[in-house]
């Protein structure tokens, strides 16, 4: 560097809101990144378990002698060598079953030299069941004399949730109309590329290293301690790169306290890896559910109230899935402004499959159905769709009957922004005047929006992270952050952020998380949290090394720190961006000195929220945020093929930070959310999954993506770094309600059911012609 | 571990034959059939795998004396990619086109979706349009015998053909189209890529003055076999296509398939699907 550029002048600038790379992705896109899929640690031995395969039996008997004496294989476990030690939200989980309650049960486990040795060993165990009659929905799990799926919970009821605010029978009296209606959201998956995998590796002092691709490393230990027997202060996190989580890695499963089982008793290093069958069957679901929703309006179009009561399939175990309602009950209160509200949410337990947390969490299925009500009242009440929604719209300052405070709302303005943009009002009465026409193609439009969570939510006693920043002697930062990487982005965004503030390029901060042993507390990577929270923490700690530097720096040129910035690799007067001293520089002169001090600062943000509480009452995120979606559809009214033409969205992200990674996710969640409403389902007959693949499964295809335009609206968060919100659960939460809502623009049939696949929608369309 | 033990990959066709004449043997073009089915269970290997890849003389399209010959090895790609069948049978690129995804293509042979004999076999259509005949060889006495089965006779049920074990399908064969024939292939599915048809049609004949002759039609995923559709064709032979000419070959559709419900689709819908693919591409050939 040349000292001719001491003389220069360095104009401010911002990164925030440009498109930063994310640092991994040339590794990815190449082929070089080693995904915990692709480890093999020196010793290592091959994990496989044996899954019941059938909803609901006793275990008469388990042989696993030739499994045993196959050359190769190391140990062969069931459930009587292993202390009875559960695991699951309310601890009704086990590693390995003594009696089968759901086709995935795990009743045996091997650990092998070789994949296929193991494989081979699992085939070799002879289990002896006596099958039990099952049940295999939430309502039969209800029925008198239902068979009993957990012994602790001899009526199968599972977890139940409550609100109730205002006076709803006075509220329904005063009613103009009322809604009623039953809506049943399917099950879906996450299908994540990556499939679950765990490599488990105790030590010689008895500490455990995992190898894990979970989100929440710090309570993962706590939650997977108690099945192994062991200290949650013996367990080492370590989370690889992962193909995905989306919210399938927020809870301890079988498989992973299994690998640590076998990797204790061997002594070896234990790798489990599912196939993509294993995958299908053995992974987490969306928290499937039969919503009956009432709402109700004035003909003024005022919402008077709205009642929910969802009954949810809990499956054989408990996950995250059955505590969906803490979620929904928001979306039921929140979505709008509904002055009256009950809501009640009863999980059953059943023998089919069971459900964790995945993007969106409950507010998928709740959204589906009330942003279809508001599009029903709209038409009922003959009102102009985008008046009616903006009478009952927040704004800024409102509170919503849970306590949401809702600081700054632009519901408002992301429904005419979304509206405008796509000529929303007229292309409706357009597609509705020409449902009755002749034609077989039709096409429709259709609007809705949500309410979500966007500064954390508060649903365990702490939602904070903690980071610690250092600079060495080239001005170079390292930043150790709680903050986990599952491909989300937050690499990119801190990057950003502690270059925002220190005036370094991007490529010169060095990220340190995804070990346990490394970084400092963070509740995990899920509910839109970790750009506010992380985010929030890397500024803060970069704003104390900043701080710190231009104290140094104002005692050293004799000007106030105040008068002092920090710019493109210098410290620069503040007023004319006159260089002062190259940082690096000024970085070894602070550390080699009398008085020597070098750059290492530390932060522990919790955002200002409460606690969700036992009755619901709390401000539980540090801000909430809207979108509106609207979909353009074209309908094959022969073939009930439904083609997705265009979106346009316009979402409140409090303030762009990394351009590129927010449009990505937009793109990634409304790929799920189109799946969701329109092919992928998982088939169960009698508690057996029928399409546990890619071929009957079906995830959306890159040619079905449609056009996206995005509107970002910038609400200016106070909470959140340089004004910014949660932002990637709403895309998949908004768009499944839009489409549906368009669809029946084109066709005028309401589907309450998803998926609204091509013979669901010929049917319907052929039945009305019959009637 | 794998029930396989001897692997081969032969380069000529004799060799091949001689080990399938000796035992049990299991062969592999693309792969894209065999490997799902022996990973899913339904299915497992013989004691001896034989490559038919490396064997010479088996891909390639040409067209010999009035015909057109698709070597058993050819890809779906290079179906969907070749010249002369887009010029001479453009069904069949039309086929190709619809037909999994472009990593499967490039695996995918014609000879392997043939053999497969799936019900929903999607390239089986517009061969059973284009009349074609496929070639088996076997070893006989030292020497290579060959014989010619009619498609429409090749195939006995889901996953089973008149094929024996000790025979290879070498090529297919149809005669080169007429200048006046029209053929056109759907299958349903809005996904434009990796969809397995739920239903799939064929029609082709050829169009002289607006009368549609030597009809043939072909359905898929609507019965046991890919079939040809005799009462369609009969209410289609020598007629002029009138609306009432298309509703009375709807109607004849509709008996010519036996669908049942799966997991993909119900026996109703594809009825449904039967009934408006054949009004839609009856209307394709009218238009032309
Ligand atoms: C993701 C995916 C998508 C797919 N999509 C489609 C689709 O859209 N449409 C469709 O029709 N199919 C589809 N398939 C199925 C498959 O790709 C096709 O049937 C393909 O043409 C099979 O050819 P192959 O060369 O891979 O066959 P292989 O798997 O190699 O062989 C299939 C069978 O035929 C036998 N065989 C192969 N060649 C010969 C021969 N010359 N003589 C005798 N026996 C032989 C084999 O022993 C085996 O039993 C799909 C498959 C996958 C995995």
């Amino acid at each position: 560097m040349s000292e001719q550029v001491a003389f220069q002048h360095i104009e401010k600038s911002s990164l925030i809101g440009q498109r930063i790379k994310k640092p991994d992705a040339p590794a990815k896109a190449i082929g070089k990144t080693r995904y915990i899929n692709d480890m093999v640690l020196p010793q290592m031995l091959y994990g496989k378990i044996l899954h019941a395969g059938r909803p609901h039996a006793e275990i008469i008997d388990i042989d696993i002698s030739a499994a045993s004496s196959l050359p190769g294989v190391h140990l062969v476990i069931t459930a009587k060598d292993i202390p009875d030690l559960k695991l699951g939200f309310v601890k009704d989980n086990a590693p390995l079953k003594d009696k089968v309650r759901c086709e995935r049960d795990e009743v045996a486990a091997v650990a092998a030299e070789s994949e296929a040795i193991a494989a081979e060993a699992i085939k070799l165990i002879r289990v002896t069941y006596k099958d039990l009659p099952g049940v295999f929905s939430a309502e039969d799990g209800l029925k008198d004399g239902a068979p009993v799926i957990q012994e602790r919970f001899p009526d199968n009821k599972s977890l139940k949730f409550e609100f109730h605010h205002g006076d709803l029978a006075g509220a329904e009296a005063g009613s103009d109309i009322v809604l009623d209606d039953v809506f049943n959201v399917h099950y879906v998956t996450h299908c994540c590329m990556g499939t679950s995998c765990a490599i488990a590796d105790f030590d010689h002092n008895g500490k455990l290293t995992i190898y894990s691709q979970t989100q929440y490393p710090y309570n993962y230990k706590m939650d997977l301690a108690p099945a192994l027997g062991i200290d949650p202060g013996d367990i080492r996190v370590i989370q690889p790169p992962t193909g995905g989580s989306f919210g399938a890695k927020l809870d301890v499963y079988p498989f992973e306290p299994v690998a640590a089982i076998l990797a204790q008793k061997t002594g070896r290093p234990v790798k489990i890896l599912f196939d993509r069958q294993e995958e299908f069957i053995n992974s987490p679901t969306r928290q499937p559910a039969r919503i009956h929703l009432r709402s109700g309006c004035t003909k003024d179009g005022i919402l008077t109230f709205r009642a929910a009561d969802v009954l949810m399939d809990n499956g054989a175990y408990t996950s995250w899935g059955p505590t969906v309602p803490v979620i929904m009950m928001r979306t039921t209160s929140g979505h709008y402004r509904v002055p009256v509200v009950d809501f009640t949410g009863q999980a059953v337990y059943s023998n089919n499959a069971y459900a964790g947390s995945f993007r969106g969490y409950g507010n998928v299925q709740m959204t589906y159905a009330t942003a279809q009500h508001m599009d029903m009242l709209a038409e009922k009440l003959d009102m102009d769709p985008i008046e009616f929604r903006l009478k009952n719209a927040q704004k800024s300052g409102e509170t919503t009957p849970q306590k949401s405070f809702l600081r700054e709302c632009a519901l408002a303005e992301c429904l005419t922004t979304a509206a405008d943009a796509a000529d929303y009002v007229a292309k409706l009465k357009k597609y509705t005047d020409e449902r009755s026409e002749e034609g077989r193609y039709k096409r429709g439009i259709g609007l809705a929006s949500s309410i979500h969570n966007a500064g954390g939510a508060k649903i365990h006693k702490s939602d904070g992270c903690g980071t610690i920043l250092k600079m060495d002697d080239y001005a170079r930062v390292t930043v150790i952050t709680g903050a986990s990487e599952i491909g989300q982005g937050i690499d990119a965004v801190i990057g950003q952020i502690v270059s925002e503030e220190l005036g370094v390029p991007p490529e010169h901060v060095t990220l340190v998380n995804n070990d346990s042993d490394l970084g400092p507390w963070d509740v995990g990577v899920h509910a839109s949290r970790t750009t506010f929270i992380a985010g929030n923490g890397a500024r803060r700690a970069a704003i104390k090394a900043k701080e710190q530097i231009l104290a140094a720096a104002s005692k050293q040129a004799n000007v106030s720190a105040e008068e002092l910035d920090l710019r493109g690799g210098y410290v620069v007067q503040d007023k004319d961006g006159a260089v002062v001293t190259r940082l690096d520089k000024m970085l070894r002169q602070m550390h080699f000195q009398p008085e020597p001090d070098v750059v290492m600062v530390s932060d522990y943000y919790e955002p200002n929220s409460e606690p969700e509480g036992r009755d619901h009452i709390s401000d539980h995120s540090a801000a909430y945020a809207h979108a509106v979606h609207i979909a353009e559809v074209v309908v094959d009214t022969f073939t009930g093929e439904v083609k997705l033409e265009k979106i346009t969205m316009a979402q409140d992200v409090g303030r762009v930070i990394n351009r590129m990674g927010l449009e990505a996710q937009m793109e990634g969640g409304v790929a799920f959310g189109i799946g969701f409403a329109l092919s992928e389902e998982m088939l169960f007959e009698q508690g057996r999954l029928k399409n546990p693949n890619f071929r009957d499964y079906k995830v959306p295809t890159a040619p079905e993506m449609p056009e996206i335009e995005m509107h970002f609206i910038e609400s200016d968060c106070a909470e959140g770094p340089y004004g910014a919100k949660g932002i990637a659960e709403l895309p998949t939460i908004v768009i499944a309600p839009a489409i549906a809502n368009a669809v029946y623009n084109a066709t005028g049939i309401r589907f309450f059911n998803p998926p609204m696949t091509p013979e669901k929608v010929a049917r319907a369309i052929w039945e009305k012609t019959q009637q | 571990m794998s029930e396989i033990e001897q692997y081969l990959a032969p380069e000529n066709l004799a060799s091949a034959l001689e080990v399938m004449a000796a035992g049990a043997v299991t062969l592999v073009a693309g792969g894209t059939d065999l490997t799902p089915q022996i990973n899913e269970g339904r299915r497992s290997y013989a004691p001896t795998l034989i490559n038919i890849r490396h064997i010479e003389g088996l891909s390639g399209i040409s067209a010999p004396d009035g015909h057109i010959r698709i070597g058993c090895l050819t890809t779906v790609s290079e179906i969907r990619q070749s010249d002369l069948l887009t010029t001479a049978a453009p069904i069949l690129c039309e086929a190709a086109n619809h037909f999994a995804s472009e990593q499967i293509r490039n695996a995918a042979t014609i000879g392997g979706n043939i053999c497969n004999a799936s019900p929903a076999g999607d390239m089986i259509i517009p061969l059973l349009v284009l009349g074609a005949r496929v070639e088996l060889a076997s070893w006989k006495d030292g020497g290579v015998v060959v014989r010619q089965v009619a498609l429409k006779d090749f195939f006995t049920g889901p996953g089973r053909t008149v094929r024996r074990d000790d025979e290879l399908l070498t090529a297919v064969i149809f005669a080169r189209p007429a200048e006046n024939f029209i053929g056109y292939f759907r299958k349903s599915g809005p996904r434009p890529a990796l969809e397995i048809s739920t239903v799939s049609l064929g029609i082709g004949g050829n169009l002289t003055d607006g009368r549609f002759s030597d009809v043939r039609v072909a359905f898929g995923a609507v019965g046991p076999t890919p079939m040809r559709g005799k009462n369609t064709e009969a209410a289609l032979e020598g007629k002029i296509l009138t609306p009432d000419v298309i509703q009375a070959a709807v109607v004849a559709a509709r008996k010519d398939v036996t669908p049942i419900d799966d997991i993909r689709a119900t026996e109703w819908y594809r009825n449904h699907l039967v009934a408006v693919f054949t009004e839609e591409l009856l209307q394709n050939v009218c238009q032309n």
